[in-house]
């Protein structure tokens, strides 16, 4: 499980959490978040994350 | 300490900032603004009305003139927000733009991306976590250290009036001789709305002092913000010196300002719920939920304004280019299509979006640092007051304001 971050506004993508209130079920991966997806902070696309080591 | 005393006060040191700023963000009637958004949002969306008329509030002087509209629905103020090339942040430089110069706040895409990035950088979460320990506690202990004796304080006076702002001399290294002048001309930019000379005075005095404190840091190697920012690189490029003068104009404001107000309504709905505050104090995991919470119900700023680029068609309302849209974000967050008795101060709710620091592209920078404040400052006041709870011998606390809000006061007691 990775996690990625917004280069925009520092949110963060956690795959083991997903995103339930969005919609993306816990343990969905990066590469399965529909690539329409945006940033619920700042509205940045997934073009615009980058993977980070917390 | 070699910049000591080179900074200057008011030319009329009397002027009092502080008073000039508290008044412009009150509504003269006293009435609660989320009643009456309510009862607009049952008959629309969007209105051709002036926020701050409406609810008695001293008149923006900077956008004296522009046609007005309040969008109070949910999607409305969603789509205002995420698109910047019909609702532009450029209305900012009637009033930002003056007394803060050319910060981010004024800039739209792409101009604004490419320094966003810069600067946020500075302020990611994993950068801003390790300020928890370094600066953030020695600060909250240090004013709790004042009071906790007493067995009673106003915590917004005694506490939360000062931390973030404390927490920001300390991010920028300030001699402490120049802090009570720094602080006032900090404030006193942000009378600009309804007193533009001390505003454009407060602009000049601090753009000087920022200027000889970049010249001071900008080799030296150390490691405090300005130290760092007047480093930082964009494309191989160094910072433009208005651009990052400006940002650090609007430092003060949009940091502590809004951490202190924050704070202050996150006391009141904690301390008004007594089985919720007792729920956080036995178990600190909740404090998350809690600050979410609070940002939902009593976010400290309430509207987003944006500038229309060209004519557009909201919610069947024609509203011409040129005029000024109030995105009303503390509406948002208190739509009951959104939120189930949305005036419930509520730590648990499912969790979902907010727009307590707004929405977009202009979505708070300092986010992930004001919850590492908000966090370390409640984790503190509960370890060091047992027993906290508000005075009896006070009205309840009041969470004030119509574009700005936050309690005057919140009166507790505690075991000693």
């Amino acid at each position: 499980m990775k996690t990625w971050q917004c280069l925009t506004c520092g949110f963060i993508y956690d795959e083991a959490l997903g995103l339930p209130q969005e919609g993306i079920a816990p343990g969905t991966r990066w590469e399965d978040v529909p690539a329409g997806w945006r940033c619920p902070d700042c509205g940045a696309g997934k073009a615009d994350f980058e993977m980070v080591e917390l | 300490m070699a910049l000591s005393n080179r900074i200057a006060d008011f030319d009329d040191a009397a002027f009092d900032p502080f008073a000039t700023f508290e008044s412009a963000t009150q509504s003269h009637s006293g009435e609660d603004p989320y009643r009456r958004l309510a009862e607009m949002r049952r008959q629309g969306s969007v209105f051709e009305l002036d926020y701050r008329e409406l609810l008695g509030s001293p008149p923006d002087l900077t956008m004296a003139g522009l046609p007005k509209y309040m969008v109070l629905g949910a999607a409305d103020i969603q789509h205002v927000l995420e698109t910047p090339q019909l609702f532009s942040n450029t209305i900012f430089e009637r009033n930002v733009g003056l007394c803060f110069g050319r910060s981010l706040t004024v800039m739209d895409a792409p101009e604004h991306t490419r320094y966003r990035r810069l600067f946020q950088k500075a302020f990611m979460p994993n950068v801003v976590a390790k300020w928890g320990d370094t600066l953030v506690d020695p600060v909250v202990h240090g004013l709790i250290e004042n009071f906790r004796a007493k067995g009673r304080a106003d915590l917004v006076r005694e506490f939360t009036q000062h931390y973030p702002f404390q927490i920001i001399y300390r991010q920028l290294d300030l001699p402490q001789d120049d802090i009570a002048v720094f602080h006032k001309l900090a404030v006193g930019l942000t009378c600009i709305v309804v007193d533009v000379a001390h505003g454009v005075e407060a602009s000049q005095k601090l753009g000087a002092y920022y200027a000889l404190l970049l010249e001071e840091r900008r080799n030296g190697g150390g490691s405090d913000l300005v130290s760092t920012l007047a480093q930082a690189e964009i494309d191989g490029e160094r910072l433009p010196d208005e651009v990052l003068v400006s940002f650090l104009r609007q430092l003060i404001n949009a940091a502590g300002d809004t951490t202190y107000r924050a704070t202050s309504s996150l006391l009141v709905g904690l301390l008004s719920n007594p089985e919720q505050l007792d729920a956080v104090r036995r178990d600190r995991a909740l404090i998350p939920a809690a600050i979410e919470e609070a940002l939902r119900w009593e976010p400290p700023v309430t509207v987003c304004p944006r500038l229309t680029m060209q004519p557009v068609v909201l919610d069947g309302v024609e509203i011409p280019a040129g005029a000024e849209i109030d995105a009303m974000t503390g509406a948002y967050n208190r739509d009951p299509g959104r939120y189930d008795e949305p005036d419930r101060f509520d730590i648990g709710r499912r969790p979902q979006r907010h727009m307590g620091f707004a929405y977009g592209q202009h979505v708070c920078i300092g986010q992930h640092l004001a919850r590492v404040e908000m966090t370390r400052a409640l984790n503190a006041l509960l370890d060091h007051l047992p027993n906290l709870r508000l005075d009896p011998d006070h009205p309840p606390p009041q969470v004030l304001g119509v574009n700005m809000r936050v309690p005057p006061a919140v009166h507790v007691r505690f075991d000693t």
